[in-house]
């Protein structure tokens, strides 16, 4: 077994290190060298003509919902395939009926959205 | 395993079966589903090798597992004819309740035959998720909504502890496999990993929540009143079959080497469920919200079985939860056709009902003292079995604790009795369908036989 220590993680800690001081310098770059406008206008949060009106909790049908979760649903399940993929040659024919099994009640699920009238936005 | 792939296609045909308008056929096809997996459970009684061959050491079918699956098996068998209002009642789906109902207990089978705490988990989760959803299943109701809200919150948050248990045993044992880890505890006994106690802890956690084991109980009340009745008794009888075999295999299995540790733990925990669920349930003016803390104050009575860890272990497990489940499901049933034709669920609603029913107030009262624990019923000999197996370890303090509050019980549950026998009512007759009768009969017939001729299932082992 491959047993892995503390400084083994060195490069994770740097490639952080990196990311996080590009993002503070070129803040701090962009607020140092940029043009700064103030006017009353310009301090609007919303600055593109349009006036904002109402507030954001406004209900939304329900449709966009269902098909937000079922697009993460499927995605997941989807994902399964990957390491079934990567790994076909040596699960041989018992792991493709397996697929085939897992493939097959993935369908179902579809086939009862659509029965149920989930995709039906009339 | 036959029983499980089983039940998970039949749940999926059920839900298929819902886009036809024929209704009663659903509760048919649930029913037929639920004898069917009973068939195929008591069919690997005899073929301990099944399982093994197809399940790659994830989960066994021995002999306990199999009389556990019967226990939850037939805990739902005699529920299902109690869902006939969801047939009726335009805004129910009853396909949908009663396919997840079937995956549930597809959770509740694997919670009792793991050999993995893989498995556990899965099993775990099958069957909370079931539940959350079932909990919420009145979309219209605020107090179901906040029920179904409040078990989703706090049981998500009790799997992540659980989840993190495991896997500091993981980090201890270097496997999910509960023989594994009991060879690691045995090797190296005396130089066990810290993180192995911690591990264990939180894992008992997990499962005592889930359990609704004081001082984790607190969603119980709220979540058992606010759920529909159907569901509530679905829950209050499943998950605690599941959760104490589940719990039972985990330790005596894994950690017998550590008993000591996990003794104390339970110890305090269960005469803390027992003071805290009877106390409570004295307190209450709801029949529900009392069922809710007997359910609490029963768990109690199981986890002195657990903690005790003797060899009659396992059949008071399985005796007691038979004998509670077969109560419970009258006490509902009774329920269920009170609130719907009083719309309450108070004491106040049971007043006078022994003139009315008196079939339904005697079906009741014998589940009340079964529950009590008074002699000549089931409630009475799961009790006793309890005890024995503590004071086959010599845990005297337990068995009083246990006893005394028991005499508690014996307050709460009576009130009911006294309500129906003793009270004048409005003279409103509550009218029982031919499918309730047949339940009720069934429950009560089983009760006084358990209680009589304990010997009919308590050999079974």
């Amino acid at each position: 077994m491959q047993v892995s220590s503390p400084q083994d993680y060195l490069p994770i800690i740097i490639q952080f290190a990196l990311a996080l001081g590009f993002v503070v310098l070129s803040m701090i770059a962009s607020h140092a060298i940029g043009p700064k406008r103030k006017a009353k206008i310009k301090d609007e949060q919303w600055e593109c003509g349009i006036e904002s009106v109402g507030d954001a909790r406004a209900p939304i049908s329900i449709k966009y919902f269902l098909v937000a979760i079922l697009f993460v649903l499927f995605d997941v399940e989807v994902i399964f395939m990957y390491p079934w993929a990567v790994n076909f040659r040596y699960l041989g024919w018992i792991g493709f009926v397996e697929m085939v099994i897992f493939m097959g009640f993935l369908l179902t699920g579809y086939f009862y959205i659509i029965k149920k009238g989930v995709l039906n936005w009339e | 395993m036959l029983a499980i792939s089983a039940l998970s296609v039949f749940g999926i045909i059920v839900l298929f079966l819902g886009f036809s308008n024929n209704k009663s056929a659903l509760m048919l096809a649930a029913m037929l589903s639920l004898l069917a997996t009973f068939g195929l459970a008591l069919y690997e009684w005899q073929h301990p090798e099944i399982t093994p061959a197809v399940a790659a050491g994830m989960m066994s079918f021995d002999n306990l597992s199999i009389l556990f699956t019967a226990v939850l098996l037939v805990t739902g068998i005699l529920l299902l004819p109690l869902s006939e209002r969801f047939l009726v009642d335009p805004k129910a789906q009853p396909a949908e309740y009663y396919a997840i109902l079937l995956f549930s207990m597809v959770g509740a089978i694997m919670m009792v035959t793991f050999d993995n705490l893989i498995m556990l988990f899965l099993g775990l989760e099958i069957l909370s998720i079931s539940l959350y959803v079932l909990t919420g299943s009145d979309k219209r109701n605020l107090l179901a909504n906040e029920a179904a809200l409040k078990y989703f919150l706090m049981g998500a948050f009790a799997t992540g502890v659980l989840l993190y248990g495991v896997a500091m045993l993981y980090g201890a044992a270097g496997s999910f496999s509960l023989s594994d880890i009991a060879l690691y505890v045995q090797d190296n006994h005396d130089n066990l990993s810290p993180m192995l106690y911690i591990g264990l802890f939180m894992m008992l956690v997990g499962m005592l929540f889930k359990l609704s084991v004081a001082p984790f109980h607190w969603w119980t009340a709220d979540v058992y009143t606010g759920a529909p009745n159907f569901f509530t008794a679905y829950m209050s009888t499943i998950v605690k079959t599941a959760g104490f075999a589940a719990l039972y295999k985990i330790l005596s299995v894994s950690f017998v080497g550590v008993y000591d540790y996990w003794f104390l733990m339970l110890a305090i925990c269960a005469v803390l469920t027992l003071c805290i669920g009877n106390l409570t349930a004295t307190a209450q003016q709801s029949f529900k919200r009392m069922m809710a803390y007997s359910g609490v104050s029963h768990a109690g009575y199981m986890l002195i079985a657990v903690a005790s860890f003797s060899d009659k272990t396992p059949e008071a497990i399985f005796f007691y939860s038979l004998a509670y489940s077969i109560a419970t499901i009258t006490a509902f049933a009774a329920l269920m056709r009170v609130a719907d034709t009083k719309g309450s669920a108070d004491f106040a609603a049971f007043y006078g009902l022994a003139k009315t029913n008196p079939f339904l107030s005697f079906a009741l009262t014998v589940s009340m003292l079964s529950l009590a624990g008074i002699p000549l019923t089931a409630g009475f000999m799961g009790k006793l079995f309890v005890f024995m197996s503590a004071l086959e370890q010599g845990h005297v303090a337990l068995v009083v604790a246990a006893v005394l509050m028991s005499a508690v019980g014996v307050y709460y549950y009576l009130r009911v009795v006294i309500a129906m026998y003793m009270r004048e009512g409005n003279g409103v007759a509550v009218t029982l369908s031919p499918r309730f009768r047949v339940v009720l009969i069934a429950t009560t017939v089983l009760t006084i036989l358990l209680g009589v001729v304990p010997s009919l299932v308590a050999g079974a082992l």
